[in-house]
């Protein structure tokens, strides 16, 4: 072949190759955790409207489930290729930011006005007075209970872990008549990420705490102990074969009318019970909420705070683009379609949208004004915390935690106690051993 | 004069005579490239593997430290990690029996001629066809605790008073032995109805001849006969289940008494990627793939005694 023919051919499959590459848009990978059907279609529809905007770049989201979530980050990172923007539990993004592997968003603070958001919002993985993640909405874990049912066996909101141990015993009826249990007084998911939860919430409202300073878990002190020893009495009223429902099947217990009371419920169980429960009663009337009560050692209740931030990944491609993307999220039309679509679960971070008359005015929280009330009470008086997190210096002194998540620890102390009837002791002893094992493989703990 | 050859076929040039491979080398080259691509996807992940086993390796992060033997010493003293080989030797044996004594069964009958035998072939081999994710997600359907139609069919047929809770503690190593029995059973049913229709009827006719009946035949005709798959089958469904984890996995998600079927491909995946222990995971995979190997060994020795007798 001729040189010069050769020269022509190159050129022409150099540019066939970089053309597209060249005219290709800016992709920005989203990552979220709202799976619901509606709150997709928003984000969506707000991602398409983004784009409107900004031509050249393309907004590619995708809604995970919670479960599925820390082990796709993790392999992305892995690769090499995270996604621009992600969803994560507040502990996943002190866990990451610890590594060096995120970018703050102070940019898209100041775009909010950082005076316009709530301060319990800007305590999550905020490291050296930088903003690491940015929580997308926040809404509190609810006590909700069969209020027609409690009004009619005379029961008064439980103050005390035993008050609330009598007042499941209460609820645990037979309606039938016959002698046998039909509705439990409580019911309790059993799969990790809750139990985990629970936990978090149990030591934080008996006064206690996890680890200490040094690292060193605090599974053998008495407050420990006294949560077990609640636990074991409280799975007596949850329906048989509770440790094998997850977190929606509690739902299904409380709506289906299996289950009186839900210690881990949220603000979307309101949507659930309008879709599922029977017409009549799918209204705050017969399902409301009870402030969670305090165990023996403490002193205020302790629940978490269902708060996903926003995280940036150092190693994305298109940063300033996820940013521009973000600053249009939060504008307050944007941001108030997105948590309209579970306006009771997702609270907005921004006190101007909930302070709009459009916000108050949505009818779901007309609707479940009382449910609104209480999580705006725990954020309020702080009292709400990421899983696992006691203390809000956890979020930067301790990020190891995602690793105690994920190792099931927490769990399988749970289930020796209430399943396999192991004494309190017994059981944490061997929790113990397990995390200062796991801590110390890590690095975390010395000697 | 040209060397008895044709005015027409090309004068071969000393080079060409040079550069001629014989045709075996041809042939290796050939395939050469599959085999190394090959090599790389299987082989070495393998290697790499094992050459992780001995290290303290974040799962997801470049650090890792020599430590030799200690992933596997760490692994042995691990009460959970026995634990884990326990719950899956049982959830392997009792899945290979069911398989194994449904499978036959149910290749019998389709053995014999009767009409709509083709389309209960059909059906038979459906659960196999599913993917795992779609059997799981329906039979978490069918055994819900609360609007399950098992629950609701054995209710009305007054067996329990109460629905049982198939995913709790008591139930759930029950109830994904249920599910991988129905899944995997017409995989026996087609190796072994394939290997019913071989066998001659003249063996069978003996049989009558000699006066055995229905059960005599299966066992002295039917059986010796299935030896041979069966013995293939048996290995191969052994192994499988031994090391399944998409049917367990997926029977936890969403709720599930996890620990009760934390089999030992469980606990790999979780010490991999939940304690994000790389190296700990790699020497339990390491582990799993020498005890299985050293059980196929055992088997084929047994195999040849039983076929020398």
């Amino acid at each position: 072949m001729h040189m010069s023919r050769m020269v022509a051919l190159a050129t022409a499959l150099t540019v066939g190759i970089a053309a597209p590459a060249l005219a290709q848009d800016k992709l920005v990978r989203v990552w979220h955790t709202e799976t619901e059907p509606q709150t997709i279609k928003a984000f969506n529809d707000l991602a398409r409207r983004f784009e409107a905007k900004n031509p050249g770049i393309k907004i590619e989201a995708e809604g995970l489930a919670w479960t599925d979530l820390e082990g796709k980050i993790m392999a992305s990172l892995a690769a090499g290729s995270p996604p621009e923007l992600s969803h994560g539990q507040p502990i996943t993004c002190t866990a990451l930011q610890s590594k060096g592997l995120l970018n703050p968003l102070d940019e898209v603070m100041k775009a909010i006005g950082e005076d316009n958001i709530w301060e319990q919002v800007k305590r999550v993985c905020n490291v050296g007075g930088k903003q690491f993640g940015l929580v997308h909405a926040a809404g509190t874990s609810l006590l909700i209970y069969r209020k027609d049912m409690a009004d009619k066996a005379g029961l008064k909101p439980p103050k005390t872990w035993n008050d609330f141990l009598a007042n499941a015993k209460a609820l645990t009826q037979s309606t039938k008549g016959d002698g046998k249990i039909d509705i439990y007084g409580i019911t309790l998911p059993g799969d990790n990420l809750f139990i985990n939860i629970l936990m978090g919430e149990l030591i934080k409202s008996n006064g206690g705490a996890l680890f200490d300073k040094n690292n060193k878990p605090l599974f053998t002190d008495q407050k420990m102990i006294e949560v077990l020893e609640f636990w074991r009495e409280l799975v007596k009223y949850a329906p048989p074969g509770w440790e094998g429902d997850g977190y929606l099947q509690t739902f299904q217990n409380l709506y289906g009318q299996k289950a009186a009371m839900m210690f881990q419920g949220y603000g979307r169980g309101a949507g659930l019970i309008e879709k599922f429960a029977p017409k009549e009663k799918a209204n705050d009337k017969t399902f409301d909420v009870w402030s969670k009560p305090v165990g023996p050692s403490g002193k205020e209740p302790g629940v978490q705070v269902d708060e996903e931030p926003w995280m940036l990944f150092k190693d994305a491609k298109h940063q300033k683009e996820a940013i521009e993307f973000l600053k249009f999220f939060y504008q307050d039309d944007n941001y108030l379609e997105y948590v309209s679509t579970v306006p009771i679960h997702l609270f907005p971070i921004t006190k101007s949208l909930r302070a709009s008359p459009k916000y108050q005015n949505l009818e779901m929280i007309q609707r479940w004004k009382g449910w609104i009330e209480v999580q705006q009470g725990y954020l309020d008086k702080d009292q709400g915390k990421p899983t696992l997190v006691v203390d809000w210096s956890d979020m930067t002194e301790k990020p190891y935690l995602l690793e105690v998540l994920g190792s099931g620890i927490v769990r399988d102390m749970v289930m020796d106690v209430v399943l396999e009837k192991w004494e309190p002791k017994r059981a944490a002893d061997k929790a113990q051993r397990r995390l200062e094992d796991l801590l110390r493989s890590k690095g975390y703990l010395k000697g | 004069m040209n060397g008895g050859r044709a005015l027409s076929e090309p004068v071969p040039s000393a080079n060409s005579e040079l550069f001629r491979l014989p045709e075996a080398a041809v042939g290796i080259l050939l395939i050469l490239p599959a085999i190394l691509l090959l090599l790389s996807l299987t082989l070495y992940p393998v290697l790499y593997g094992v050459w992780i086993s001995f290290f303290n390796k974040h799962s997801f992060f470049p650090q890792q430290t020599f430590i030799g033997f200690d992933n596997y010493i760490s692994l042995l003293r691990d009460p959970e990690f026995w634990a884990s080989v326990w719950r899956g030797t049982v959830y392997a044996l009792s899945t290979i029996v069911l398989q194994i004594i449904l499978g036959v069964a149910a290749a019998l009958l389709l053995n014999e001629v009767f009409p709509g035998r083709n389309i209960l072939r059909g059906i038979v081999i459906f659960p196999y066809v599913v993917p795992t994710v779609v059997a799981v997600i329906v039979w978490k359907w069918l055994l819900n605790s609360q609007f399950g139609l098992v629950n609701y069919l054995i209710e009305k047929a007054g067996l329990v008073d109460q629905p049982i809770s198939f995913m709790g503690k008591d139930w759930i190593m029950v109830s994904l032995i249920i599910v991988s029995v129905w899944q995997f059973f017409p995989f026996v049913v087609i190796g072994v109805l394939a290997r019913l229709q071989t066998i001659p009827d003249e063996l069978y006719d003996a049989a009558k001849v000699d006066g055995g009946n229905a059960w005599q035949r299966f066992v002295y005709v039917t059986l010796p006969q299935l030896k041979s798959v069966l013995f293939v089958i048996v290995l191969l469904r052994s192994i499988w289940m031994f090391t399944k984890f998409d049917t367990p996995w997926l029977m936890i998600q969403g709720g599930g008494a996890e620990t009760y079927i934390r089999t030992l491909p469980i606990y790999t995946y979780m010490r991999t990627f939940a304690y994000y222990e790389a190296g700990l995971g790699s020497a339990m995979a390491v582990v799993m793939f020498l005890a299985l190997a050293g059980a196929a060994v055992l088997y084929f020795r047994i195999w040849r005694r039983e076929e020398n007798l």
